[in-house]
């Protein structure tokens, strides 16, 4: 019984591989950028030890080709049913940042965050409509293993340095990126068929854009920040 | 127990008990020895719990960065509980089967606190369990330890046998007494369980931290709510029973000591504890209904505005609270002092010495204790005139516990002093409670405590009050009064070995306190103070405070292992006065039988009638004519 | 008797009159606990039962406990009077005006201490909980005349030495405790309210770290060496400097030092004055830590001006 149905997945899987198809595309932002303050560490020693270049905040990140990093892209609403992958998402800090500032994880993935620090780090959810935690971790290496079950975009932050903040976005299906250093960002294997694709940043708010994904080949789409 | 018709008119409601069924005899019992040995065994097992908790801590204390063993720590529990099950199954005892089975269960609940994932993530106890536990551990031993063992357990079982009455006078007020503490010790017990563990806001529960703390702050307002509960109905109980069921001749000046430190007590506790039930109604309305007693308007929480009406203040939860646990700190030491009292009388022979300036002394104690809680608080912002009035009140009420104090040293002189395993305990109170009370002057004085308020020093002054002072003065009242209990006397030299060890090593744990606190550490730090410069001198006592805390749980075998061995094995008492004592509850049978006396008491004399000169025995007790 | 009880060292102008009096306190407390103690052995002794068979009904007939009684009660008295009301009026009533003092708003959370100076026009500026964020902790409203020029800092109060301070304490959230050991400063800080405390402190912070220098193993230190650094270069064989004076002794750093053959260190505390959390206010309690840097009115100025350089 547990074969066939291996097996009855396997074939649905392999279907919805040949007719699906990649989303790709950029963020770009115009203009000039905001001139991001200067984060000042001297509240924890460990902190301002840990960087020997200025740190400035993460809010707007203009790479040098004109485009935005740490934009969450995602498809828009329930794309079929998912099982939660077992590979951990690692969220990290260091150097009393988080790393990665934007993540994005899909519902029931174990998310593994670490402490790389050697100072106490608490990690404050302010999620709604997953329980909202605040776990401390007070020795490095540390790690703590969450996972979150409603489709969500909410901030993390560590009430012990105020300048820490990150936000994770949980979505039920596996379509989701978040923009890189070239501003680009990549949804591998996502189904024929029409879709509403979104970006989200942490400043800029929200922008959506439709569009169609091909039985086979692949999908473009530029979104443009600030307006 | 054996069940001995009571041959006096027992107190209405009590003599149907006689055929009672198993239940209404060990469970439901209304008979005030059931309930007193109820209130003492529970009590042990939460002070055991407690002490748990603290050993816990302390390895965090001791070595922040490393997880913990929590094998270690389930061993010592493991141990007991399958030796005493080994010898259950092999000498075919109910009782002993279940102690083992209950200390299985206790080694159970630690293994699996430590091993589990999501208490101790990698072994590591957290901020955030460290403040629970904290909490947790004040809470226990405080509300379901120390108190239901000296006035539930102790009061209990003594006051209507030093009285000379066949029972409490409302045996139904006293049974429910005792199921609301159960029923609160459970809830507390339940509020590990909930998520976010236990209450984390220290046993004090300032708000506005414990407005907005997770929800194990509720349980435990529910808990403390049945607790407050139970201890107002035994407190009206005692008063009663005190007051309207003395035998014939048992005046109040005749009343031995315990008495009177258990009269004062009641009035303590049935005085001080509605404003706390209050308060904590209101801390509920705030938690649960929205309402903001004890919330300032504009706070902003994590960077988020709080959203709540405001307008309320955080220091009424400070006077209501220290309202109570002020003259709490009586409750824990008044009867204590009582017990100490009994057991110097009968082992140095001798009357006690100043007995009305004893009795006067705890009266006067009593009532100042009402006026000194804002003593507490001299670092809230107080102003000249208030703070006068608190540290002159403060400094008052040191002179009845000077009273006491002398008196009991004085009533030493003369005596033809036995060293018995109780009377090793009662002696000891007096230097331990001596160290607690004189380290309470700088604390009472504004100037001084504003060094050394909330810094270790407050830990050790406490604790040398109420750990190596009423807890031995509970082993002494243990000792004394298990031959008349159980009819058996405890092992002397497993005694001594647990009074020497434990004695070293509360000095081991409280001590140090005090030079961290001259220090100016802090109290609560999860890694012992780790981080501050000014602790680094005194960091390295924080691991031989650990391990005398350790080395102290070892200490406390040959009491467990004594206790409950005694009670088959132990040697039989000759008499049913074994101590030579004086006081009513040695004239009955042993053990006192339902209603307790034989024929109705009549009193002749004072309490402590030792080495009356020309008389034909060293004791002369009460109802002799 | 004040380095028997092993007080830390005092940095404040008000520090050696609470020294005096925590000393006296105990001189009183010795003095007790050592005559009852005395008294109380040799009873116990004396009137072992094998030695002293027959019990006495009367016991002692001394009406030296009153006396002493009477004694503790009027040492007491002299103790409210003479010490206690003088000194704790110092404290809360006899505050310096605000223009010979240098006046800073401390604003606790969980868990900093947002230290707000008025900065260049000596007002502050208005503060508002919705303007509160990451970058403005206080919420500080900068579009105010007042709050142009104000300096915040988090965990960071610096002043200069010889001169009064006030600090008026808040809260944000919960109620925490404003403790300075060194500086003999303690006062809770209650959300709702606004309350002042004041010290002078007279001695600088970097003089009371060279005192505090001592030789640390660094095997076994029995203290935490990542509150320390180092008071002196360390080089390697080929006198190339891998430790500089100044460095935080963080375990990378020691493990430089132990592969370079070196077992001790020359330290001193990194922070020697510090802000501790004195009032359980969260799971961060433990290390809500701030610095207090007590600098040279010369330094303290320069300071202040590289940080108005910031607001630019």
């Amino acid at each position: 019984m547990r074969k066939l149905f291996r097996a009855v997945c396997l074939t649905i899987i392999c279907v919805g591989m040949v007719t699906a198809g990649d989303v790709t595309g950029k963020v770009s932002f115009s203009g000039t950028a905001p001139e991001m303050p200067r984060l000042r560490m001297d509240a924890d020693r460990f902190c301002r030890a840990a960087h020997k270049t200025p740190v400035t905040s993460e809010e707007v990140v203009v790479n040098k080709n004109g485009t935005l990093k740490n934009v969450l892209v995602y498809i828009k609403g329930s794309v079929g049913k998912h099982s939660a992958p077992k590979e951990k998402a690692l969220f990290d800090q260091q150097g009393c940042m988080y790393i990665p500032h934007v993540l994005g994880v899909q519902t029931g993935q174990p998310v593994e965050i670490r402490n790389s620090d050697n100072t106490l780090h608490n990690v404050h959810t302010l999620s709604e409509k997953n329980p909202a935690f605040n776990a401390g971790q007070p020795i490095k290496g540390h790690k703590l293993t969450k996972t979150f079950d409603k489709v969500e975009t909410f901030k993390v932050k560590c009430d012990v340095h105020s300048w820490m903040g990150a936000y994770i976005g949980v979505f039920d299906h596996p379509y989701f990126a978040v923009t890189d250093d070239n501003g680009s960002f990549t949804l591998k294997n996502v189904p024929a068929g029409e879709y509403t694709l979104e970006a989200w940043h942490e400043k800029y708010g929200t922008k959506t854009i439709k569009i169609t994904v091909p039985a086979a080949g692949k999908a473009t789409a530029e979104f443009r920040y600030p307006n | 127990m054996q069940h001995v018709a009571a041959a006096t008119p027992a107190a209405a409601g009590t003599h149907h008990e006689e055929h009672a069924g198993f239940w209404r005899t060990y469970v439901f019992s209304l008979d005030h020895k059931v309930i007193g040995i109820q209130y003492m065994m529970t009590a042990l097992l939460f002070l055991f719990l407690g002490f748990t908790l603290m050993m816990l801590m302390r390895w965090q204390i001791a070595y922040p960065t490393k997880g913990i063993p929590g094998e270690w720590f389930a061993l010592l529990p493991a141990v007991i509980g399958v030796a005493a099950l080994a010898v259950g199954v092999y000498s075919k005892r109910r009782l002993t089967l279940l102690v083992g089975l209950l200390f299985g269960g206790i080694a159970w609940l630690v293994w699996w606190m430590v091993s589990d994932e999501v208490l101790f993530p990698e072994g590591i106890m957290l901020p955030e369990l460290y403040n629970s536990f904290g909490a947790m551990h004040g809470t226990i031993m405080i509300f379901l330890g120390v108190v239901p063992l000296a006035v539930g357990g102790f009061g209990n079982y003594v006051v209507p046998l030093q009285v000379g009455a066949p029972d409490m006078a409302f045996p139904k007020l006293n049974m429910m007494s005792y199921w609301s503490y159960f029923v609160g010790g459970l809830v507390m017990l339940t509020s590990f369980f909930v998520p976010g563990g236990a209450a984390n806001s220290g046993w004090t529960s300032y708000p506005p931290l414990a407005d907005i703390a997770t929800t194990g702050q509720t349980v435990w307002l529910f808990g403390m709510v049945f607790l407050i509960t139970s201890s107002l109905l035994g407190s009206v109980n005692f008063i009663v029973t005190i007051v309207q069921l003395r035998a014939k001749g048992l005046t109040f000046m005749r009343l031995p000591f315990f008495v009177w430190a258990q009269f004062v007590t009641s009035f303590l506790l049935l005085l001080a504890f509605p404003p706390l039930e209050g308060a904590a109604i209101l801390q509920l309305m705030d938690r649960l209904a929205g309402t903001s007693f004890f919330l300032p308007s504009g706070l902003v929480i994590s960077g988020q505005v709080l959203d709540v009406a405001g307008g309320g203040s955080p220091l009424l939860w400070q006077h209501l609270f220290w309202f109570l646990a002020h003259p709490e700190v009586y409750v824990l030491i008044l009867p204590a002092m009582g017990i100490v009292a009994e057991i110097i009388a009968n082992n140095t022979r001798k009357p006690l010495w100043g007995y009305r300036s004893l009795v006067y002394a705890s009266i006067f104690l009593g009532f100042m204790s009402f006026i000194v809680w804002a003593h507490h608080m001299f670092m809230t912002g107080m102003g000249t005139v208030i703070s006068t009035f608190f540290q002159t009140t403060t400094m008052i009420i040191s002179i009845p516990s000077v009273i006491i104090l002398s008196a009991l040293i004085i009533s030493l002189w003369g005596g033809s002093i036995r060293y018995t395993v109780p009377m090793l305990f009662a002696i000891a109170f007096l230097p331990m409670f001596g160290i607690g009370g004189l380290t309470g002057l700088p604390l009472g004085l504004a100037p001084t405590d504003i060094h050394l308020h909330d810094t270790y020093y407050v830990i050790g002054h406490f604790h040398y009050v109420v750990a190596p002072g009423t807890i031995f003065a509970l082993f002494a009242g243990i000792y004394y009064w298990y031959p008349k209990v159980t009819g058996r006397m405890m092992n002397e030299t497993l005694g001594k070995i647990h009074f020497w060890g434990s004695l070293v090593c509360m000095n081991g744990i409280f001590f140090p306190m005090l030079i961290q606190g001259l220090a100016g550490v802090s109290r609560r730090l999860y890694d012992g103070g780790a981080q501050y410069a000014h602790a680094q001198n005194v960091l390295q006592w924080n691991e031989v405070m650990s391990i005398s805390a350790w080395a102290l749980a070892l200490f406390q075998i040959p009491f467990i292992l004594n206790f409950f061995w005694s009670m088959k094995k132990g040697r039989q008492v000759e008499s049913d006065n074994p101590w030579g004592a004086t006081t009513l509850e040695w004239q009955t049978p042993t053990p006192p039988p339902h209603g307790n006396f034989t024929s109705i008491p009549e009193v002749y004399r004072g309490p402590y009638e030792y080495s009356v000169p020309d008389a034909a025995k060293d004791y002369t007790p009460q109802n002799v004519p | 008797m004040l380095d028997f009880l092993g007080l830390p060292p005092d940095a404040s102008a008000h520090g050696a009159d609470i020294d005096n009096m925590i000393g006296v306190v105990h001189w009183l407390m010795f003095a007790l606990f050592i005559g009852w103690g005395i008294f109380f052995t040799y009873v116990l002794i004396r009137f072992r039962r094998t030695r002293h068979q027959k019990a006495d009904y009367q016991g002692a007939k001394t009406h030296a406990s009153t006396y002493l009684e009477i004694a503790v009660a009027v040492f007491e008295g002299i103790l409210i009077i003479g010490f206690a009301v003088p000194l704790w009026a110092q404290r809360v009533n006899e505050f310096p005006e605000d223009k010979d003092a240098i006046v800073v708003r401390v604003v606790a959370e969980q868990f900093a201490w947002n230290v707000h100076y008025p900065g260049a026009d000596g007002f502050f500026g208005a503060t508002d909980v919705n303007l509160v964020s990451a970058d403005n902790p206080i919420g500080l409203d900068r579009s105010d005349p007042d709050g142009k020029d104000d300096i915040v800092t988090i965990n960071q109060l610096v002043v200069p030495v010889g001169k009064p301070v006030i600090v008026r304490l808040t809260s944000k959230d919960v109620i925490h405790s404003f403790s300075i050991p060194l500086l003999r400063v303690k006062q809770d800080v209650i959300p709702g309210q606004v309350i002042p405390v004041w010290f002078e402190p007279i001695e600088t912070t970097e003089h009371i770290r060279v005192a505090m220098t001592k030789t640390y193993s660094l095997i076994n230190p029995g203290v935490n060496l990542m509150t320390m650094m180092t008071m002196q270069d360390y080089v390697d064989k080929d006198s190339v400097v891998i430790v500089p004076a100044g460095s935080i002794l963080f375990p990378d750093v020691v493990e430089q030092l132990v592969a370079s053959g070196y077992t001790e260190v020359r330290a001193a505390p990194e922070t020697p004055m510090e802000i501790a959390c004195a009032q359980l206010c969260g799971l961060g309690h433990y290390r809500m830590r701030g610095f207090v840097s007590v600098k040279t009115p010369e330094a303290y100025e320069a300071w202040l001006a590289e940080e108005a350089l910031y607001l630019q």
